[in-house]
């Protein structure tokens, strides 16, 4: 109840409008309602053999048409406003909210799961704040007047015909709540057999490999017979509630004809008034299903409000402190102080780690997987905050950095990059939306990237990313460099695993690091000697502490687990398969 | 009832029968008896469905007859015995109604959907028979769209379309035939409003499909954009772009908002008109019926009957009025369906194809020259002619581009040469049958491709019948036990499944364990260059070294490790083999390999 309260809230800067749409809802059923009631007079006149009254009862039938025409037009425009409104406020509400919520929300939480409270719940929501209500008013309203018209002609007979109205909106409501689930386990299972027959595609080449076909042919016919049997529950749902909604209102009027015959016979009832009870119960057929399924609304919403409000009361970490300042001017002299870090609930991944690099100065992170490189550049950006310890960029903790110029300064250049579905040049100027196509290209040609965007089909009007063009992993990297190259930030974070890129690849992104590097603090995770030899200074991680520091030389001789590294895991990436060096320096 | 009826022999066959059928049609009606050929398997229940039909459709006329024969026959001459008699009719006709929908429901339902797990189920199967080089050529995507959503566009078709388009009729006609029984001239009077009601339900029709279409375009655009803001949150606020994306979001809103009112104003405009119709036709009814019945010439009865029977006019119209754009997206989604079963599938086995039996391993390349594409596009393979030893394990070496991986794929027979033979222990791979060849041959792509299941399914996919045991001796053998059975599920942990990160480089164990547990005669790998940890690395490189062993192998080489065992190594260059030899006899030939390595070397010691 108390969700739902809060659900009405939404409602509060429309609340005029929500009113008025109730109002006029109420006057247009007083039209419908006023329909059967001027048919038994006319029908009285008739049967009396008065022909005085009808072409005016006629007419009144018509006017009780356009009154009702009227106030629903303006009822349907009223409420559709208002839910459309509400439909907006919340999603804006919902998205604003998302991108205030702090990374670490993110790891918990699956992309599918987000995507379904902004879908899925907002859509039952609007639905039953949009239309469930003005239905439940106006089907409420309907059934009131007709009650109160047909009980002041003859209260038994009233009663009588009235029995399945209880029924039908039970029954009904019962449908709904039993059907959208099945409905929506429908959809789930067609996602399977999605996921099922995408997988195939993608992985054909091993399919055919291993001769596999008719194991898959096995497995899809799973998934294709998981969607049938669930289509089959939804399709029984609906054989057995939709004919017994459509079958009960029937016996009311089996009931009607019966008792309410007899009355005329004795003479009890005139046959208009037996008409218009007749009438009345026909047209109560569907305001007594839409209050059913507007009860199944309401209920939906409620449940869908829960999930909702869930997320909105999350209240965002990782806020800027009340007195943050922007980022003084400095040359990016980076401080890590004491550093742990532990993710929610998960082991420590970084321990007491105290580190200094003067600015302008690169250094490379070296280390197995898990030794906590990632993590550790994540919390000079303030992806994170560190568990305990402080980290200072140019003297000022980053906590009281205000968050926006925090984030201007330092750049960041992930292995797998992410890039938007737009143009070439709309992500290359993503952090500086502002960057005129000269600075774009020269960023472009800095990161080596130049080359192959104008062999892109528009060049860099090209559109790219999931919805476009599909770019090589390499090339995906140096349009990142490109990016964070635009923005000119103090400190840069890269990480050059680059995976399966070829040779001449390999090289011209080397150079691209080495463009991007210049006359900034420069992080890299660095995974081969070639990068290595860029940095001024190496960090070995090992087990979330900093294992030893050094030249590579120095390492070298000093660092047992270095020297393993050096020998063992970064050499052996062999690059005979690439162009010739000539073809690479002609880039 | 669901499944078992679904598969087994006798499925397959009907299936097979079913494709050849749809193939031999042809022509302007081939869509429509396409539909018809994919109910004939059902014929019976198609045909109850139909008793149903009329049963229910009859059930829902009866009631304002009845209505009117109680009035006139019982009330009026106050008969209470026909009254009753009438009333009992009446809820025996509620009882019909009521049985009937219910099996009319069920049966459609029933035959609808298992019609079109039957043609997913067809389809999904010709795309197995389709060679790789179709998938290249076509986007998953849309692959994936005539499982789904065309066969879901069908399913509207099939249920709704030939419900509403018999039912609905039914209902028209019956009703007509009742009013004009009951009095022709007042029924006449009545139909004058079909065409309006007709005309004003099409063109709301069609302007509100487009509308409509507009708005779940912009919703599709909110859900796309809000997918990719979250998918790539970090990016976002790294450059710290969240207001940008917010006031972006808050425009596809609106226009979403906007594209919905459209549809308000139509809403609002159509149904309190179709209600407002309605009741002119109420009024006209008792106008003209009034003065009738004045003169005697109606019945009151036949008045309530006619005022009750209108109900049975707008819903079947507005129902019809529909059917117009479900039957256009069906149709839409059947010719697209039928252009992919028209796919014809290419590199199938010949029926005379030769049943290989275990084989040596020998391979040759006798002149063989490959295209992609047709005359226009350059040679991939230009006139290759190498001998491979059983046993031997080739590395191969080259620039990108130079046909590497086409040499690769060509072996497993991906795409057959343009010309020239390739042979596998003297067999031309052509005459060869498909699956007796790739059971001895095992691939293993440079990124490991793991399917959805668990990872000892993963690696039994190399073989169906693999006990547990064999399936951890295969991953033992490759290296790949260690970091298994740290896991928390072990063999059985689900692959992809969040906090069960599996590595590039255990992903190429488990493809390496995926290969090995076929035990192949012919092993086709592409090496993996993925930066991995220090550890795996070594794993890998043992792995490897067991996995070649004893078996002909075509390695696409990148480490030098691998190079340096190799039995011998090709150097390929635009499509031609421009040295082969071990690594000391190609180093001391001072050529292409030799340059190579030096540019190499020099780069590792940068």
């Amino acid at each position: 109840m108390r969700i739902f309260l809060r659900l009405l809230g939404f409602l509060r800067p429309y609340r005029r409008a929500a009113v008025w749409s109730v109002v006029l809802a109420g006057i247009a059923m007083v039209g419908t309602a006023a329909l059967p009631w001027l048919i038994g007079r006319a029908i009285d006149q008739i049967d009396a053999g008065h022909r005085g009254d009808l072409k005016l009862l006629c007419l009144a039938v018509v006017g009780a048409g356009l009154l009702r025409l009227s106030f629903s037009v303006a009822r349907r425009i009223i409420s559709g406003r208002v839910s459309l409104a509400v439909e907006y406020d919340l999603r804006n509400r919902l998205y604003g909210h998302l991108q205030s919520l702090e990374l670490g929300f993110f790891d918990h939480q699956q992309t599918g799961q987000l995507m379904s409270r902004a879908t899925v719940d907002l859509q039952s929501i609007r639905f039953f704040l949009g239309y469930g209500l003005v239905w439940i008013a106006q089907s409420g309203l309907t059934i009131l007047f007709a009650a109160v018209a047909m009980f002041a002609k003859d209260p038994s007979l009233a009663a009588l015909a009235l029995v399945p109205v209880p029924f039908v909106v039970v029954v009904a409501a019962r449908y709904g709540q039993r059907s959208r689930p099945a409905l929506q386990e429908v959809q789930q299972r067609i996602a399977e057999l999605t996921a099922e027959a995408e997988e195939n595609i993608s992985g054909v080449r091993v399919v055919k490999a291993f001769a596999a076909e008719p194991r898959q042919l096995e497995r899809f016919r799973h998934a294709v017979s998981r969607v049938f049997d669930q289509a089959m529950y939804s399709n029984r749902l609906s054989a057995f509630y939709q004919p017994f909604i459509g079958f009960l209102p029937n016996l009311g009027l089996a009931a009607i004809l019966v008792v309410g015959g007899r009355r005329v016979i004795n003479g009890d009832l005139t046959p208009g008034d037996f008409a218009a009870f007749y009438t009345y119960l026909l047209m109560l057929i569907s305001p007594m299903r839409s209050l059913g399924v507007s009860l199944g609304f309401a209920q939906r919403a409620t449940a869908s409000g829960k999930r909702l409000f869930e997320l909105l009361d999350r209240e965002p970490q990782l806020q800027s402190s009340p007195g943050a300042q922007p980022l003084p001017p400095g040359n990016g002299r980076v401080q890590l102080h004491n550093v742990s870090f532990a993710y929610v609930g998960g082991p420590p991944i970084l321990r007491d780690i105290d580190l200094e690099v003067d600015g302008g100065t690169t250094v490379a992170l070296v280390g197995g997987t898990g030794a906590g490189k990632s993590t550790l550049v994540s919390l000079i950006g303030r992806q994170y905050d560190a568990t305990e310890g402080s980290v200072r960029i140019d003297g000022v903790d980053v906590r009281d950095i205000e968050t926006g110029s925090l984030r201007h300064e330092i750049g960041v250049v992930t292995d797998d990059p992410f890039l938007f579905s737009a143009t070439v040049h709309d992500n290359i100027a993503y952090g500086r939306p502002e960057a005129t196509r000269e600075e774009v290209e020269r960023a472009a040609e800095r990161a080596q990237a130049a080359g192959f965007i104008a062999e892109l089909p528009d060049g860099y009007d090209t559109v790219v990313g999931e919805r476009g063009l599909t770019l090589s992993g390499g090339q995906r990297q140096r349009i990142a460099i490109a990016r964070a190259l635009v923005t000119d930030p103090r400190i840069l974070v890269l990480d050059d695993a680059t995976s399966s890129v070829d040779a001449s690849t390999e090289q011209a992104i080397k150079l691209a690091l080495r463009e991007a590097m210049q006359g900034r603090t420069t992080f890299v995770i660095a995974h081969r000697l070639s990068t290595i030899a860029l940095a001024d200074d190496i960090v070995v991680l090992e087990d979330g502490g900093v294992a030893a520091r050094g030249t590579h030389e120095e390492l070298l001789r000093e660092s047992e687990l270095y020297a393993e590294i050096a020998s063992k895991g970064l050499p052996d990436q062999v690059f005979l398969n690439r162009d010739p060096v000539e073809r690479v320096a002609g880039l | 009832m669901s499944t078992s009826a679904a598969s087994g022999p006798d499925q397959r066959a009907r299936l097979e029968e079913f494709r050849r059928r749809l193939r031999a049609t042809s022509g302007r009606r081939r869509k429509l008896r396409g539909l018809v050929e994919l109910l004939r398997p059902y014929r019976s229940r198609v045909i109850m469905a139909f008793v149903a039909l009329l049963l229910s459709t009859a059930a829902t006329l009866a009631p304002p007859p009845l209505a009117k024969l109680a009035i006139d026959e019982g009330i009026t001459p106050k008969d209470t015995a026909t009254l009753n008699l009438v009333v009992v009719a009446f809820v025996i006709s509620a009882l019909v109604y009521w049985g009937a929908s219910y099996a009319q429901t069920y049966l459609v339902g029933w035959v609808g959907q298992r019609a079109l797990q039957d043609l997913r189920i067809q389809l999904f199967a010709h795309l197995q028979t389709l060679s790789v080089g179709f998938y290249s050529r076509r986007q998953a995507g849309a692959i994936i769209s005539r499982l789904t959503n065309d066969v879901q566009a069908l399913d509207q078709l099939v249920s709704d379309g030939v419900v509403t388009l018999f039912g609905s009729t039914l209902t028209l006609l019956g009703t007509a035939a009742i009013l004009i029984w009951l009095d022709a001239k007042l029924a006449l009077l009545t139909f004058l409003m079909f065409p309006v009601l007709g005309i004003a339900s099409f063109v709301f029709r069609i302007i509100s499909a487009d509308a409509y279409r507009l708005t779940r375009e912009k919703i599709g655009a909110i859900t796309a954009y809000l997918q990719e803001t979250l998918s790539g949150i970090r990016v976002v606020r790294s450059f710290g772009q969240e207001g940008r994306h917010k006031r972006r979001f808050a425009e596809l809103n609106e226009e979403n908002r906007a594209a919905n009112m459209t549809t308000v104003y139509l809403n609002a405009a159509y149904f309190p008109g179709v209600e407002l119709l309605s009741a002119i036709a109420t009024a006209g009814i008792l106008l003209f019926g009034g003065y009738q019945a004045l003169q005697g010439d109606v019945t009151v009865g036949v008045l309530v009957a006619f005022v009750a029977a209108l109900n049975n006019f707008f819903d079947p119209i507005q129902q019809l009025s529909q059917l117009y754009t479900t039957y256009q997206a069906g149709m839409a989604a059947l010719d697209k369906i039928f252009e992919l079963l028209d796919e014809e599938p290419d590199l199938a086995d010949r029926p005379d194809a030769i049943q290989l039996d275990r084989l040596r391993g020998e391979i040759e390349f006798d002149d063989v020259v490959f295209r992609y594409g047709g005359e226009e596009s350059g040679e991939a393979m230009c006139h290759i002619d190498v001998h491979i030893p059983p046993g031997q394990t080739v590395a191969l070496v080259g620039a990108t581009g130079a046909g590497k991986s086409t040499f690769a794929k060509l072996v497993a027979r991906f795409y057959d040469p343009t010309s020239g033979r390739i042979l596998v222990d003297g067999h031309d791979l052509r005459e060869v049958g498909a699956s007796s060849l790739r059971s001895q041959m095992g691939i293993v792509p440079q990124e490991a491709f793991l399917f959805s299941g668990t990872i000892g399914e993963n690696i039994a996919f190399g073989r169906l019948d693999a006990s547990r045991e064999e399936i951890e001796a295969a991953a033992h053998a490759v290296g790949a036990d260690e970091f298994i059975t740290a896991l928390d599920h072990g063999y059985d942990t689900e692959v992809g499944e969040r906090g069960a990160q599996i590595s590039a480089g255990q992903r190429q164990l488990i493809a390496f364990a995926r290969a090995l547990i076929a035990d192949p005669r012919i092993l086709v790998l592409d090496e993996a260059t993925s930066n991995v940890d220090i550890h795996t690395e070594s794993k890998i490189e043992d792995g490897l070294r067991r996995l070649l062993g004893g078996r002909t192998a075509i390695v696409i080489a990148h480490r030098l490790s691998t190079i340096q065992r190799a039995g011998r190594i090709l150097v390929l260059d635009h499509g031609r083999v421009v040295e082969q030899g071990t690594h000391e006899e190609l180093l001391a030939e001072h050529g292409a390999y030799w340059r190579l390595y030096r540019d190499w070397a020099e780069q590792a010691a940068a």
